[in-house]
C-alpha cells in the first residue's frame, strides 16, 4: 500500500501539522505501508514540484492531507492543489480511486471549528472519485510544538488516535470513529488554554517591542 | 459609503465574472464607491504563518505586496464581497490567498463569541461581509458548506453575514437581480 502525506502548513517540517503527520506515517510504516511525504507550499512554487506532487497523488493508494485551519478552511496553497488534482483527474478516463483522509488542527480550543474544512476535504474526495477515509480534527493546536510527548498527559489521546488511524488506514479501512473522538478531546480546560495563549501573545509582542498597533 | 469586491474567479471561469458584474452593478446604485480587485491578476504571496502581523508589526503583514493595499481598503470600506466559484464547498484558491492574509485585522488575544473562542477585534468597525458564490449546476452539499463557511468567517469578526450561491447564472441581468436581493437581505441601502 502506497501512502502519500501532503503537509499543507507554510511552516513545513517545523509545523504542528508535520509533527502529527509524521506520527501517522510512522504508524503506517509499522503496519506495512510504504509512505512518501510532500510539503505543499514549497512544492507548488515550481513546475517540477507541482508535477511531482500530482504524479505522487496518481500513484498513491492513500492520500492524507495534514494542515492547520486557516480562516475556517484549508490554507490557500492546499486549496490550489485540490483544484489542480481535480483538473488532472477530470481529464483522465479512469483515474483510479485512492482513499483520502485528513488531519486538521486549529488554534482555537474547540475541535468542531475544523468541521467545515473536513467537509471540504470530504466533498473534494466525493467529487473527484476518491474514497473518503475520514479525518482526525483537533483544537488547541497551538500547544503541539514539535513533540507530542511533551503535551499534558504525554499526549496519550493524540498518540493513541494516530496509532488507531494508522492501523485502520494501512488495512484499507477508514479512520475509526473512536480515533476521531479521542483525537478531538481537549488537551486542557478551555480557560487554561486561552489564558496561556493570551499570555504568550503578550510576551511575544513585548519581546518584539511591538505593543502598539501600527494601523 | 464604499464597497470592496474581491473577485476570486479562476482562469476559464465563466460564472463568477458574471456574478461580479451583477454585484458591482447592484452596488453602484447603493454606495458611493465600488472598489474591485481581480485577485488572479495580483501577486499575493501565501500567508507564511509567521504571526508577524500580530507580534512584530501589529495590524500589518510583514510581507509587502498587493495584500497590504487590499487590507487598507478593507478597513476603510463599509461592505466587502467575497466572490468565488464554490470550490468543493469552499473558496477558490485565488480568493483564499487573500483571505489567509486577513488576520492582521484581528487582535491575537482570545475572547468568546457565540459560545466559541475567537480573536478580539482590532478595530471598532468592520465592513459588512457578503459571500457571493457561483456553481455551474446545483450542488446542495457544496452550497450548504459554502453558507457555513461564510457564516464562520463572520464569527471571526463577530458579525452575522449573508451569502448566496448563483447556480448556472450566465447573464448579468439575472446576476444583478440576485445581487439586489442579497443586498436587501444584508440591509445595504443607498
Amino acid at each position: 500500500m502506497n501512502a502519500l502525506i501532503l503537509t499543507g502548513s507554510p511552516k513545513g517540517r517545523k509545523s504542528a501539522s508535520f509533527t502529527l503527520a509524521s506520527k501517522l506515517a510512522e504508524g503506517l510504516r509499522e503496519n506495512g505501508a510504504s509512505v512518501n511525504d510532500e510539503l505543499v507550499h514549497p512544492g507548488l512554487r515550481t513546475e517540477d514540484g507541482t508535477r511531482r506532487m500530482l504524479d505522487a497523488v496518481d500513484a498513491a493508494d492513500l492520500v492524507v492531507f495534514a494542515f492547520p485551519l486557516y480562516v475556517d478552511s484549508l490554507p490557500a496553497p492546499l486549496t490550489r492543489l485540490l483544484e489542480l488534482v481535480a483538473e488532472r483527474r477530470s481529464g483522465v478516463a479512469s483515474p483510479g480511486a485512492p482513499r483520502l483522509a485528513a488531519i486538521v488542527q486549529c488554534g482555537f480550543p474547540e475541535s468542531h471549528q475544523c468541521d467545515t474544512a473536513v467537509g471540504i476535504c470530504r466533498l473534494f474526495a466525493e467529487r473527484t472519485g476518491m474514497r473518503w477515509a475520514g479525518a482526525l480534527a483537533m483544537g488547541m493546536g497551538g500547544s503541539i510544538g514539535g513533540d507530542i510527548g511533551r503535551l499534558p498527559g504525554g499526549g496519550k489521546n493524540i498518540l493513541d488516535a494516530l496509532n488507531m488511524a494508522a492501523e485502520s488506514l494501512a488495512k484499507g479501512d477508514a479512520i475509526p470513529a473512536e480515533a476521531t473522538t479521542l483525537f478531538a478531546r481537549p488537551l486542557m480546560p478551555r480557560w487554561m488554554y486561552t489564558m496561556f495563549g493570551n499570555l504568550g501573545w503578550r510576551m511575544q509582542m513585548r519581546k518584539n517591542k511591538a505593543r502598539r498597533p501600527l494601523t | 459609503m464604499r464597497a470592496l469586491v474581491l473577485d476570486g474567479s479562476r482562469e476559464g471561469d465563466s460564472f463568477t465574472p458574471v456574478a461580479v458584474l451583477g454585484m458591482t452593478s447592484a452596488l453602484a446604485g447603493r454606495v458611493d464607491d465600488v472598489l474591485l480587485f481581480k485577485l488572479r491578476e495580483l501577486a499575493i504571496a501565501p500567508c507564511t504563518g509567521c504571526f508577524g502581523c500580530w507580534t512584530r508589526t501589529p495590524g500589518e503583514c510583514v510581507v509587502e505586496d498587493s495584500a497590504r493595499d487590499i487590507l487598507r481598503s478593507y478597513v476603510g470600506s463599509e461592505i466587502v464581497v467575497y466572490a468565488t466559484p464554490v470550490t468543493f464547498g469552499g473558496y477558490s484558491s485565488q480568493l483564499k490567498k487573500m483571505l489567509d492574509r486577513f488576520i492582521p485585522v484581528l487582535d491575537p488575544r482570545f475572547t468568546t463569541v457565540g459560545g466559541e473562542v475567537h480573536h478580539l477585534l482590532r478595530y471598532r468597525r468592520y465592513p459588512k461581509t457578503i459571500g457571493l458564490g457561483t456553481l455551474p449546476s446545483p450542488d446542495p452539499e457544496a452550497e450548504r458548506l459554502f453558507a457555513g463557511l461564510v457564516a464562520r468567517n463572520g464569527l471571526n469578526i463577530h458579525q452575522n453575514v449573508e451569502s448566496i450561491v448563483l447556480v448556472g447564472v450566465a447573464d448579468a441581468e439575472s446576476a444583478r437581480r440576485s445581487a439586489e436581493n442579497l443586498l436587501d437581505r444584508a440591509g445595504v441601502t443607498s
